[in-house]
């Protein structure tokens, strides 16, 4: 044949479900992780760098920006802790049901989301 | 919402794909364009709206979405039925694969509304308005609805999905005891239409390598038969870091087979007895 042949669409056509949407959420938590420990290692540093460094440090912090990105970090840390748990559970070959998948799912996307919204009520509370 | 059969349509309206640019990361021939649109069957009361996949392989042309008018009281209940209505009284060059029309053989399968299923067995009433029609996703394309499945039959052919004795034969049958028998209970009822593997993201992304749900799902059906002898190897043969360990557990083949079968959990299985063994 002249011209290979096309590729039928995958991601451009199939529909977003829990089941893959979850699985990309980890991923990209995980991800997001990686560059919050640099963050954090940053942080550090300034700390040991002395208070004029850490108090610049302080300041990106608390800026709103820095903040957002303090609470988008915690509800990564959330989300990978919850859904490596129910990760955990599949290795052992438990939760596979259709109804257990999801209901797992979704437990997971509200624990997160609560455990987010609990810790930032503590800390600015 | 929680579903709880694979057998539910999804009812959210929305998302109704990923966020991404149409042909984002696409191969340039692989692009689609807007196609023909068939006018609506004369004195039809009921119409059902099908954007159809074509692709033409005898002229270069790109792949294009035709869109077609059902007339819902001169054909059957299933999508099958309105795909053979278009093809006798619309469009005779409309190509797809069909056998049994009864979900058994696992030639109709393709991507309905975003999710694989087999057309014979979704009924019109259950598509949207439009609704879209794609050949299995992420499959070269033959022509229209037909996928090139050449791969993920070799896939499964590398799986040697057939009894390994070592022992010599018996004077009769090899026998099983019912529990036994039981073990291979929703692993051997697999009907090979790929609606799992196409649906399988870690299958688009590796899937050269990744031998994807309907390949494992048959290499645990061997390895859960009491009677066969070749375990050590068949776990040896699946023991790398593509074959079986691509599968991230994302369970879209689980959401997605249209026998109601279970794909995610037998990997799971071969992966808890890959451990078991040390290896
Ligand atoms: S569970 Fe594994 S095989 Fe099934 S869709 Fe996910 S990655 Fe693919
Ligand atoms: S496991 Fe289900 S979806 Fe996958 S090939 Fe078999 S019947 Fe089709
Ligand atoms: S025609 Fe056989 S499964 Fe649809």
């Amino acid at each position: 044949m002249s011209n290979p042949r096309p590729q039928s669409p995958n991601m451009q056509n199939y529909r977003p479900q829990l089941t893959s949407v979850m699985s990309f959420g980890h991923r990209l938590s995980g991800s997001a992780l990686v560059f919050f420990a640099f963050g954090l290692s940053a942080w550090l540093v300034a700390g040991a760098a002395g208070p004029l460094v850490f108090d610049d440090a302080q300041a990106v912090v608390h800026s709103i920006a820095g903040r957002v990105m303090l609470i988008l970090a915690s509800l990564a840390v959330f989300y990978h802790l919850c859904n490596g748990i129910r990760h955990l559970i599949w290795d052992s070959v438990h939760g596979f049901e259709l109804r257990a998948i999801y209901a797992g799912g979704w437990a997971v996307v509200g624990a997160s989301l609560f455990l987010t919204s609990a810790l930032w009520i503590w800390v600015l509370a | 919402m929680i579903v709880e059969s694979s057998e539910q349509v999804p009812r959210l309206k929305w998302p109704r794909r990923f966020p991404v640019p149409r042909d984002f990361g696409v191969a340039k021939n692989s692009r689609i364009i807007e196609g023909k649109s068939w006018p609506e069957p004369e004195g039809a009361t009921r119409i059902a709206t099908l954007r159809i996949y074509r692709y033409e392989p005898d002229n270069d042309g790109p792949p294009r979405i035709d869109t077609f008018a059902v007339d819902l009281d001169d054909c059957g209940p299933m999508l099958l039925d309105a795909l053979i209505w278009i093809k006798s009284k619309v469009d005779s060059t409309l190509t797809f694969r069909r056998s049994c029309r009864e979900g058994v053989c696992g030639s109709c399968a393709m991507t309905i509304d975003g999710t694989n299923w087999t057309a014979c067995t979704r009924a019109m009433d259950e598509l949207s308005e439009p609704s879209t029609i794609y050949p299995l996703a992420n499959l070269p394309v033959i022509k229209d609805l037909v996928s090139d499945q050449t791969h993920l039959f070799a896939q499964h052919a590398l799986t040697e999905p057939w009894l390994h004795t070592e022992t010599p034969a018996p004077e009769r049958e090899r026998i099983q005891s019912v529990d036994q028998r039981r073990a291979l209970d929703g692993s051997y009822e697999c009907i090979l239409c790929f609606c799992c593997t196409s649906g399988c993201p870690s299958h688009w992304w590796n899937g050269d390598r990744f031998l994807g749900p309907a390949a494992l799902l048959t290499a645990w059906r061997w390895l859960a038969d009491s009677r066969d002898e070749g375990r050590g190897e068949r776990l040896d043969s699946l023991d790398d870091p593509f074959r079986l360990y691509r599968c991230h557990t994302i369970l879209n083949c689980t959401r997605t087979c249209p026998r109601g079968l279970n794909p995610g959990k037998a990997i799971g299985e071969i992966k808890r007895m890959m451990l078991e063994r040390g290896g």
